[in-house]
């Protein structure tokens, strides 16, 4: 065993005597940690049965009458969120979905289409196109923005002078209109104009049309769309490392453990659900693709940046084939509800079934 | 198409937060948030006035004509109201009016551009004025023939013409003495105009002789127009039914684009946010083919002067996008006062006033014989160009629901070359292969 990986090893033994685990990450038990794991296993076990006890007290009615009151009361508390929701959320999901259904140019009767949508939509190159493209923008801007996040946030977590003003700082792009990012970037980017180039050709570098290459406008869109969302991982990070108890990288420091050591072995380990919330966060935002690419390309130059999104807006609104546009929506929500599970699955498998 | 790219409304019309529940819920959000309406038939007297509602995308100096003008019929018709409404930029005009019928919520007149008018031509609440137009009191051949054929389809007249433009040459005059470059002239010819273009480009300063939207979009298509127009060629077949710019003189027109943006390096190619005009302003542009709307966002140092487009055999004509109000039924007595208000508006004493507060072109004929016409021409010198130029048009764009499926095809296409992707012949032919499809579909 290399010696980074007994500090942590020892580290969190060290760290299991000191606070009780569940104070942590209530149920997610980070590598290196098995016997830490199995002890607070048998310490639920041996609960378990005195709740059930407290629980089933016998010959009293009272609690199931009260609990269905408190039902009544809480679904009562919650109905204006539920009914917003629902009149916003489900009733244009349904809606859509039987709008997949028909031919219908939002304004004369709508006709029923059956399944012709649909079999459109697979024989469409330019939807098919949209789709590699959005999976690929998707591919690229996960990991990169998460990465960026991570790090930031770990040169954010110290204390020193004006630390506020750093965090802020990092926090702007997020509150920033799309649109104004949008402008800012065009010009950045500009072909001819934009600083970007300047400096490249100043330092010898090759140039680039960006926005306005076929091969580069996407991954222009790509660094924009980063630039905006690294500040929200940023956030979300630096909660998450706050919550890592200082005893932790203390007492890995004790064993000898190095500074980067303790970040990569044993932070970044315990960051799992963050990195986990954050990837399926970010992944659902990345195939949503659209306000960059109405402010910036147009979905253009000939199709480089025309992801799901923008491409069904444009089949709803630009050439009114909203049944066309409806099938697509549904087609990328399945897409969307598919690779999320997917995360999920793969999240808990790693974090529970990780260990041996 | 005439889109008014105000920094303003740009922002306004393009910043847009989709909501991120489903991307389903983007096919009603724009369904929920109606707009329009709001009328009332009331009962016609002073009291209870029948109200109708009017949506614009009229910013600044035109916002406050049109208010001064409907204040000026609110007080001459006491038992009619009249309401305006920003609708938040013309870009969305069509998408917020659909929305707002799908909505049941909509308004008794629309600011529309006049390609919106195909689409907007299936619509069950539309307003026929065909026979509106044809009483003598009218005088709808007073209207420029370009806005009378902008306003129909299939026979019908969906419209009333609200704003008339064309695409004119508007150059930097200290660039060109600088580069000592001739400024156009009358008769200038595309070789001349390339030339000019290549002598005014300056690597080092990053000088462009002349800008181009190259976004794709209806932007791009309809700076193509003229081109194919005047050496002789046509976007559709007579009948609408087949592409028919696979010809001689598509090819000489995309010929000429390329070796001026590809061969010479001597145009910058606007990726569509309308950079243009700022670089035009700060002299790094010294030509652009642009409408009146541009003329109030020159900067005053920036001394410019407007000229008819580049020629091929003499043939100078250019290209117009009239935009149109659209009427809609509402029961009773409100469709008649639409009508009435429109009308008034769209009179050539009452719209001479609002070119005069604004700029924008005469609509009617007649309004260039009135008096107050020499006002407006010593108010906007650049103006009188534009509006000979108006006596250029020949052709319009085709007024086919399927229109903006044949410009995305034709957008692509000038693209493609442009950016150095694909040869002429190559880009028309492939072209004309998605446009034939998508003709095919609609029929």
């Amino acid at each position: 065993m290399s010696s980074a990986g007994g500090v942590g090893e020892r580290g969190s033994r060290a760290a299991r005597s000191r606070v009780p685990r569940r104070t942590i990450l209530p149920g997610r038990t980070p590598p290196g940690q098995g016997r830490a794991g199995q002890d607070q296993a048998r310490q639920d076990q041996a609960e378990a049965p005195a709740r059930r006890r407290r629980s089933g007290r016998p010959g009293r009615r009272g609690p199931v009458r009260r609990g269905l009151g408190d039902g009544l009361v809480g679904w009562a508390m919650i109905s204006p969120s539920v009914l917003l929701i629902g009149l916003f959320g489900l009733v244009p999901v349904v809606w859509s979905f039987v709008l997949s259904f028909q031919h219908n140019d939002l304004q004369t009767p709508a006709t029923s289409a059956g399944f012709a949508n649909y079999r459109d939509l697979v024989h469409d190159e330019v939807f098919l196109a949209a789709v590699r493209r959005t999976l690929l923008y998707t591919a690229v801007f996960v990991p990169v923005t998460l990465l960026l996040s991570l790090l930031a946030a770990a040169a954010l977590n110290r204390r020193i002078r004006g630390m506020s003003v750093y965090r802020l700082a990092f926090f702007i792009p997020v509150v920033t209109s799309t649109v104004a990012t949008g402008v800012v970037f065009t010009w950045l980017l500009d072909p001819a104009y934009g600083l970007v180039n300047t400096v490249l050709a100043k330092a010898g570098l090759p140039t680039s049309g960006f926005f306005a290459s076929p091969h580069a406008a996407l991954f222009s869109v790509v660094a924009m769309t980063v630039w905006g969302w690294v500040g929200f991982g940023t956030l979300i990070y630096l909660a998450g490392l706050q919550g890592v108890p200082g005893d932790v990288i203390e007492a890995a420091q004790i064993d000898g453990c190095s500074k980067a050591g303790a970040f990569w072995r044993i932070q970044v380990p315990l960051l799992k659900p963050v990195t986990g919330f954050l990837t399926v966060w970010l992944t659902i935002n990345a195939l949503q693709l659209f306000d960059e690419v109405y402010v910036t390309t147009r979905g253009g130059p000939l199709n480089a940046t025309n992801v799901v999104v923008y491409y069904l807006y444009k089949q709803a609104f630009e050439l009114f084939h909203a049944g066309y546009a409806a099938a697509m929506a549904t087609v990328l929500f399945l897409i969307i509800a598919l690779v999320t599970w997917a995360q999920t699955r793969l999240a808990r498998d790693a974090s529970t079934g990780g260990r041996s | 198409m005439a889109s008014r790219p105000v920094a303003s409304t740009w922002i306004a019309t393009r910043g847009r937060r989709l909501g991120a529940l489903t991307a389903s819920t983007l096919l009603v959000a724009a369904t929920v948030a109606a707009c329009g309406g709001g009328g009332s038939g009331g009962s016609g007297t002073a009291d209870d006035p029948t109200t109708i509602t009017l949506t614009h995308g009229y910013t600044d100096a035109e916002a406050a004509a049109i208010t001064s003008l409907v204040g000026e019929w609110n007080t001459d018709h006491p038992t009619t109201k009249v309401k305006i409404e920003f609708n938040g930029g013309n870009d969305n005009a069509l998408q917020k009016t659909v929305a707002g019928f799908t909505a049941g919520n909509y308004p008794d007149v629309a600011y529309e551009f006049g390609s919106s008018a195909a689409q907007l031509a299936r619509q069950p609440k539309l307003i026929d004025l065909t026979a509106t137009v044809a009483s003598p009191a009218f005088d709808w051949d007073d209207f420029y023939p370009s806005e009378r054929e902008a306003t129909t389809v299939d026979g019908k007249v969906v419209g009333i013409p609200a704003l008339v433009d064309n695409l004119s040459l508007v150059y930097n005059k200290k660039l060109f003495e600088q580069a000592g470059v001739a400024p156009p002239t009358d008769s200038w010819t595309w070789e001349d105009f390339r030339a000019a273009a290549k002598k005014l480009t300056d690597p080092a300063s990053k000088s462009f002789g002349w800008a181009y939207v190259n976004d794709g979009s209806e932007d791009t298509v309809w700076r193509y127009l003229p081109l194919l127009w005047q050496a002789g060629g046509d976007l559709l077949t007579e009948d609408n039914k087949a592409p028919a710019f696979d010809s001689a003189a598509g090819l000489a027109a995309l010929g000429q684009l390329r070796d001026m943006v590809v061969t010479d390096r001597s145009v910058y190619l606007d990726t569509g946010n309308q950079n243009y005009l700022n670089l035009f302003n700060s002299g790094k542009i010294a030509m652009l083919w642009t409408g009146p709307w541009d003329l109030s966002s020159i900067t005053s140092d920036v001394d410019y002067g407007v000229s008819v487009l580049p020629g091929y055999q003499g043939n100078h004509e250019t290209v117009s996008g009239p935009d149109i109000y659209m009427l809609f039924d509402h029961s009773g007595p409100r469709h008649q006062v639409a009508i009435d208000f429109i009308t008034w508006l769209t009179s050539a004493k009452v719209h001479l006033k609002f070119s005069i507060a604004t700029g924008d072109l005469p609509l009617r004929k007649s309004e260039t014989a009135l008096p107050e016409y020499q006002t407006f021409l010593q108010k906007y010198p650049g103006a009188k160009v534009f509006v000979d130029n108006l006596d250029n048009v020949r052709h319009v764009r085709p007024n086919i629901a399927s229109y903006a499926e044949v410009s995305t095809a034709v957008g692509q296409m000038v693209q493609s070359v442009l950016l150095g992707q694909a040869q002429p012949q190559a880009a028309l032919d492939s072209a004309k292969a998605q446009v034939t499809s998508a003709l095919s579909q609609h029929s």
